[in-house]
């Protein structure tokens, strides 16, 4: 960043330094000593060669050098009565003074430019028997323009520091999650193959192997698809995301189907669905075993969305459900219709010879 | 009985291609080339001619949409099962838009596998219940956009059986549910791809024409 500034600030110089020799050029009639003058304006140019090329790199720009810098600046305002003789008007550096108030700027910020402009300013003052108005205005502006740009300079370099850290934290991030990619696919592809060479194997440590395996490879996958669906804001979770996650870590084998996005929901609401989602499969374990499989769908629409919850077991008898309330054990039962209809949805039940289901229907709140 | 089913499998995991390649030869499939990536998979596929693509959808150099695409634009009759072992859902979905007819997630077991290479060989659609939930969302995203052509459109017949599907039954458990034939059934999913490939067809060509790239012709 700094070399940056240096870059634009060589080209004020060249500017400054034109500007210098060709308003001398066409005042040379006001000189009591030309030769001086030129002598002036020559030891200028040359020293503005070299401070182009010595501020170019971090490692030449010491404090000799702007002190150096500074210093032929205030030495040709100084020599301006010895040449020009003491009612002089224009000094001889004129505006190629800013070049080393600007490379005092950038160096130590609005205290370099402040040190620099003061320093300036007092020396023109002093040279002059009496001060007019233009001098006066050019005195202001160098106080005020000095530190101004000096402040600036600083925020400029904070700015880029601050995008270089985001620029560097982001590759990171990048990259990390490119890694993760690879190694996870790479765990994956272990897994699946444990899993499928050991299902079924006469040995029964491996085919147990085999078991854990898939299980590992089902929570590793439904894990790597949350990571891609969170939601920013903290009243509000992805349900699909919750539902991939309760459905992987349970007991039974279940797959869940969502549309493939985040499905925004009051992080309230998406927690009691996805509770009664888990009541379901804990009853489906209950009632059909630790080897039923199950499956939940999540079809989320503009003003609703719906879960199902199915089971490959062979249903719940007739009149079991009826029987069981009139008992007073409202059970499970109770637990899923009451955590939905608090929600303003509404919960069914279709069991038969093909399994059982739950239609969890929630409205989503009007926008 | 016929020639086997000529075959290409391309996965960039040695270990997992030469156990799917053992697992297809064993069972009497005919594997005709391997490849390890996407540009091997697209040079060797004209010559190897296979009638079924098993494709890991994380492979280097063109990705496996990329190569479901222009396999099928080479060979029309060709056949691309999806084996994908992350199940990364964008992904899956591009590749069935892009012209797929299956997909399994590599945790399938070897049965599972050996019946969808043949199901997707005799032009059927193999859907597992995740992707059938995809399908399902993107079609109501496609429903809830502007200006939609009823055509692009699932019937109710048609949704109905998807949801089905990602519910996890079968399709026999579908048609006796609906006292349908099987054949009907799978006729329904083999439709809700149709539409899919060819919305996005609509849509790639609608792109085209928005940012003049038909004035070539």
């Amino acid at each position: 960043m700094a070399d940056r500034l240096f870059r634009a600030l060589a080209l004020v110089r060249v500017v400054v330094t034109l500007n210098l020799i060709v308003l001398n050029t066409y005042r040379r009639d006001n000189y009591d000593h030309p030769w001086a003058a030129v002598a002036v304006v020559a030891a200028l140019v040359a020293w503005t060669g070299y401070a182009i090329w010595a501020s170019s790199s971090a490692r030449r720009r010491t404090t000799m050098f702007f002190v150096l810098d500074l210093g032929w600046a205030v030495g040709s305002l100084a020599a301006t009565p010895l040449v020009k003789g003491a009612d002089f008007n224009a000094t001889i550096p004129g505006f190629w003074v800013m070049g080393a108030l600007l490379a005092w700027a950038i160096r130590w910020h609005w205290k370099g430019g402040l040190a620099a402009a003061t320093i300036l300013s007092v020396t023109d003052l002093a040279l002059r028997d009496s001060i007019d108005q233009a001098n006066y205005g050019n005195v202001f502006l160098l106080m005020i323009g000095g530190p101004i740009v000096g402040y600036m300079c600083k925020s400029l370099q904070r700015m880029a520091v601050e995008r270089d850290l985001a620029e560097r934290a982001a590759a990171a991030a990048e990259e990390r999650t490119r890694l993760a990619r690879a190694v996870h696919d790479g765990v994956l592809q272990v897994l699946a193959l444990v899993q499928r060479r050991g299902t079924g194997s006469d040995n029964a440590d491996f085919a147990e192997l085999a078991g854990l395996a898939g299980e590992q490879e089902r929570a590793l996958r439904s894990l790597i698809r949350q990571q891609g669906t969170v939601t920013p804001d903290a009243a509000e979770r992805d349900l699909a995301g919750m539902l991939e996650e309760r459905g992987s870590s349970h007991r039974l084998r279940v797959e869940v189907a969502t549309p493939g996005v985040p499905v925004a929901m009051p992080s309230a609401v998406a927690e009691e669905i996805t509770a009664a989602v888990g009541a379901c499969l804990d009853n489906v374990a209950h009632h059909v075993g630790p080897d039923a499989r199950a499956w939940v769908l999540l079809e989320a629409m503009p003003d609703q969305v719906v879960v199902s919850v199915r089971d490959d077991g062979p249903g719940i008898p007739p009149g079991r459900l009826e029987s069981a309330v009139e008992e007073g054990r409202m059970g499970v039962t109770g637990s899923i219709r009451g955590r939905i209809e608090d929600l303003g949805g509404s919960a069914t039940l279709d069991t038969g010879s093909h399994g059982t289901e739950w239609e969890l229907t929630v409205p989503r709140r009007a926008e | 009985m016929s020639d086997p089913i000529r075959i290409m499998v391309v996965d960039d995991h040695p270990m997992w291609r030469d156990a799917v390649e053992r697992d297809l030869q064993a069972a009497g499939f005919d594997v005709v080339a391997v490849a390890a990536d996407g540009h091997q998979a697209l040079a060797r596929f004209p010559a190897a001619r296979p009638q079924v693509v098993v494709l890991d959808l994380q492979i280097p150099g063109p990705n496996g949409v990329e190569v479901t695409a222009q396999v099928l634009q080479h060979d029309p009759s060709a056949r691309v099962l999806i084996l994908s072992a992350s199940g990364e859902q964008a992904d899956v979905l591009e590749a069935v838009k892009a012209g797929a007819t299956g997909y399994l997630v590599k945790s399938a077991s070897r049965e599972e596998l050996l019946d969808a290479v043949r199901r997707v060989a005799a032009g059927d659609t193999v859907f597992t219940p995740g992707l059938a939930g995809l399908v399902l969302g993107e079609f109501r995203r496609i429903a809830d956009g502007p200006a939609t052509d009823p055509r692009d459109e699932l019937t109710e017949r048609e949704t109905e059986i998807l949801k089905m599907v990602a519910k996890g039954m079968s399709y026999k458990q579908i048609a006796e549910r609906l006292v349908i034939s099987h054949r009907t059934v799978q006729n329904h999913v083999q439709n809700t791809l149709r539409k899919l490939q060819m919305n996005n067809r609509v849509q790639l060509t609608r792109w085209a024409i928005e940012h003049g790239l038909d004035d070539e012709d």
